[in-house]
């Protein structure tokens, strides 16, 4: 995190998270002009997410970021105002243009080696052609000059607005600009006259020159600047927004702003006002001819021809605005929970003690006490709402991907996403990005065919990756399934003996095979390519799923495609455990790992070496851990068959049976960081606080199988499933 | 003798030193200034054009712009500079 004493870097981060959710907003809106269902507000979304972009990134003095969204933007804007058609090619440049816009924010950041500059100018060179070639050269001037024609296809004139405005106080509210550019302003790239016209998207703007500072010709330095505007805004707004117009310039230019009259500037809705304007506005013209007369306020300068004159769609109506947020810091969130957690510990030891004091039968408490327990378990379900995130954030970061895969392996992949509004913790949402984007990098790499393989097989040339997220039984489920070539049991099966992953006459279902994929050291790519072969094979997306409890499993047809299922807890604060004792100890095992449990008979546990346990599951031999021993919390070990075993399937896919006194129930727990409030504990996740007010450890079955293992330095089982 | 000068169709950043370096060449004389095909003016351009106008001025000399076009003209009054002289082009 970014220190939060300076305030200056909390601003960024803001910024920054704002970005995202702009490129976000970017990329939806292209897609929807791409797919056929956009409106002329789609168009103005994509063009204000550009522009506020830029606008940030401006007042930070990202001149990268800066440079490139305003190419972006004055090509959106061409195509806002209808003079540039929404053709395929413009929408594909559009889209490239809007991942490398995510790149020059990445970099920005900080958060990724710098921009291609080659790729960023070439894109640039692109959006420029698209700018300014085809019928309508004279750009600028039409924007700048001409009233565009609005929706309902009316063309205002252009007239005197300040004879208007003095007979009505009220709308005689506005303010005074002066800006004086400085050179740097100018070597950036920014124009006086797109500022000037970004103005006057807020109401009638007088333009007054003052060009008194200018030298003689032959003293003058082409690239030094000496003009000064007074600009005479007549709109209800309030100063911000005037500012606004200015934001990235701010720092190259001179700027005031002042009230031009006592009538107090509007605060708030600062597009209510100009439509009553407008009306009275456009009734005074067509009575009046439009006359220039009046005396403009800056000394030197007689007769002002305003800027273009509103239309209705000069100020951006806020309707395409989401639904309303505010901005809290993860911290305050995760604190609440934390509290609400110590309320329903609380709340749960209330209600044990007072079982054990026999109250229980007096109606009045149970029913109060039943009352109590509904709504802790409403606050605590209300409070992970809180932390509740859309994956919508993680799939919106897939179709560039899909793009530039399908580009660098020559396929053509269309992306389907459903659920993307599916929630589920922000933690797991934030982890779910890497595998997700592994796995359908895999899919168009290993999944998809090329085209002209696909046309043979009959299919259609463009092959479907589909990305979907839902709800089931409470967890979340996400399904990556491609319609390519399905997996190639007999290469898997090949490679994974010549790996030695398994022996040449092992007899595998399909499905076996299929896991196979999932074992260290798998990797089908013969060579490791550029998208799929990272480095990171299969056995690592599992990993990273286990992490976050969950599991992953494959489906797949030979010609059809295969189907990757991930399932995964809805959060990481509580957690569905076997709450267990040993040696007078409770503990909680993570459910999760747990296989099935069963009590040993004295003829299955074997002694390998005299005193490593194992004992015959299933046909096989498992090794047998007592935890009250591993833990240190007896000497003794304990006769097997006076306990229960646990069998464990750890995150390798290794199998353990653990032994413990005896089982006391499966319970939901409140996850407390042992790390945080005490210190790392080997064989120890975390620790929880159950209903009695005792403190139970959570295990980490993984760490305690592999010191088990480590202890007793045996060879390891070879394991096939 | 007056001399002529065509302006290109965009002024921009990068035109202001040869427009410059081209008008002040013609210096101590009458100059007409042909805007006709200007499409776009960027405000150093304009500095440029003004400040010429202001020299030709002290000179005792005239320097016109002339056949200014639609979109040359309306980005002229739209940057405030109505009181320096252009003769727009008559529609055709």
């Amino acid at each position: 995190m970014t220190d939060a004493a300076d305030p200056f870097e909390a601003i960024k981060v803001t910024f920054f998270q704002e970005c995202d959710e702009l490129l976000g907003d970017l990329e939806t809106g292209l897609l929807a002009i791409e797919a056929g269902s956009a409106d002329d507000e789609t168009i103005n979304a994509v063009f204000r997410a550009v522009h506020s972009v830029k606008g940030g990134a401006g007042a930070f003095g990202l001149e990268d970021l800066v440079r490139f969204a305003h190419v972006f933007e004055t090509l959106l804007d061409e195509l806002r105002a209808g003079r540039k058609p929404c053709d395929p090619p413009t929408v594909k440049a559009l889209l490239r243009a809007s991942d490398v816009l995510a790149d020059h924010v990445s970099a920005a950041r900080g958060q990724a080696a710098p921009v291609d500059e080659a790729r960023s100018a070439a894109l640039v060179a692109e959006l420029e052609a698209l700018t300014h070639g085809g019928a309508a050269p004279a750009a600028i001037a039409d924007v700048l000059a001409l009233p565009e024609a609005d929706e309902f296809g009316f063309r205002p004139v252009a007239f005197d607005f300040s004879t208007l405005a003095a007979p009505e106080p009220a709308a005689a509210s506005g303010w005074r600009v002066t800006f004086r550019p400085h050179a740097r302003m100018y070597a950036k790239a920014n124009e006086t006259a797109l500022l000037l016209r970004e103005l006057s998207r807020l109401g009638p703007v007088e333009v007054a020159l003052d060009a008194s500072a200018l030298p003689d010709l032959a003293e003058l330095v082409a690239e030094e600047a000496y003009l000064t505007w007074t600009l005479d805004l007549a709109a209800v707004v309030d100063e911000a927004s005037v500012r606004e117009a200015f934001d990235f310039v701010e720092a190259d230019c001179d700027l005031t702003v002042e009230a031009l009259s006592d009538a107090p500037a509007a605060t708030d809705a600062p597009d209510s006002a100009p439509d009553l304007d407008i009306a009275a506005l456009l009734a005074r013209a067509t009575a009046e001819a439009p006359v220039i007369e009046s005396a403009p306020p800056v000394v030197e300068v007689a007769p002002v021809v305003p800027v273009a004159a509103p239309t209705a769609a000069a100020t951006p109506a806020p309707a395409a605005q989401a639904a309303v947020t505010i901005r809290v810091d993860l911290d305050r969130v995760d604190r609440l929970i934390n509290v609400v957690g110590e309320l329903v510990i609380q709340q749960a030891m209330l209600a044990q003690r007072v079982i054990e004091s026999g109250l229980a039968r007096s109606s009045g408490i149970s029913v109060g006490l039943e009352d109590l327990e509904l709504l802790t378990r409403e606050i605590q379900d209300s409070v992970m709402a809180i932390r509740a995130q859309p994956v919508k954030s993680v799939f919106q970061r897939m179709p560039r991907l899909v793009r530039e895969v399908g580009e660098m392996t020559g396929k053509r992949v269309r992306l389907l996403t459903e659920g993307e509004a599916t929630e589920v913790d922000k933690t797991v949402v934030e982890r779910l990005a890497e595998p997700i984007t592994h796995m359908i990098r895999n899919a168009i790499d290993h999944g998809l065919e090329m085209p002209e393989d696909r046309l043979a097989a009959g299919k259609s040339g463009e092959g479907t990756v589909r990305l979907a997220a839902l709800h089931r039984s409470g967890r979340i489920v996400i399904e990556i399934s491609d319609d390519g070539r399905g997996i190639n049991r007999e290469r898997v099966r090949g490679i994974a003996v010549s790996r030695g992953l398994i022996v040449e006459d092992a007899v595998l279902t399909d499905d076996e095979i299929d896991n196979l994929i999932f074992l260290p050291g798998f990797s089908t790519a013969d060579a490791i390519s550029d998208i799929s072969g990272r480095g990171v094979g299969m056995d690592v997306v599992r990993k990273s799923i286990q992490a976050l409890g969950g599991r992953i499993s494959i489906a797949s047809v030979p010609g059809k495609g295969s189907t990757f299922t991930l399932s995964l807890p809805l959060t990481l604060a509580v957690l569905d455990g076997m709450v267990v004792s040993a040696a007078d100890q409770t503990l909680v095992a993570p459910l999760t790992a747990i296989v099935e449990s069963l009590t040993p008979r004295p003829g299955d546990v074997h002694y390998v070496g005299g005193h490593d346990a194992v004992i015959l599951f299933r046909e096989q031999f498992t090794p047998l851990i007592d935890v009250g021993m591993v833990m240190g919390f007896r000497d003794a070990a304990l006769t097997p068959s006076d306990g229960v075993a646990v069998i464990v399937e750890t995150e390798s896919g290794a199998r353990a049976a653990l032994l413990f006194d005896a089982i006391q129930g499966q319970r939901q727990v409140v996850i407390k960081s042992l790390e945080t409030n005490y210190r790392q504990v080997e064989g120890v996740a975390a620790a929880t606080i159950l209903g009695d007010g005792r403190v139970a450890l959570i295990l980490d079955v993984d760490a305690i199988v592999a010191n088990a293992r480590r202890r007793s330095a045996r060879p390891e089982l070879k394991l096939a499933s | 003798m007056t001399a002529a000068l065509v302006l290109p169709a965009v002024l921009d950043i990068q035109q202001a030193a040869p427009l410059r370096d081209d008008l002040l060449a013609l210096r101590g004389q009458p100059v007409v200034i042909d805007g006709s095909a200007v499409e776009r003016l960027g405000a150093l351009c304009l500095q440029v054009l003004i400040s010429a106008q202001q020299t030709w001025a002290r000179d005792g000399l005239s320097l016109q712009i002339d056949q200014a076009s639609e979109a040359f003209a309306a980005q002229w009054n739209a940057f405030g500079a109505t009181d320096y002289a252009l003769a727009q082009r008559e529609p055709a």
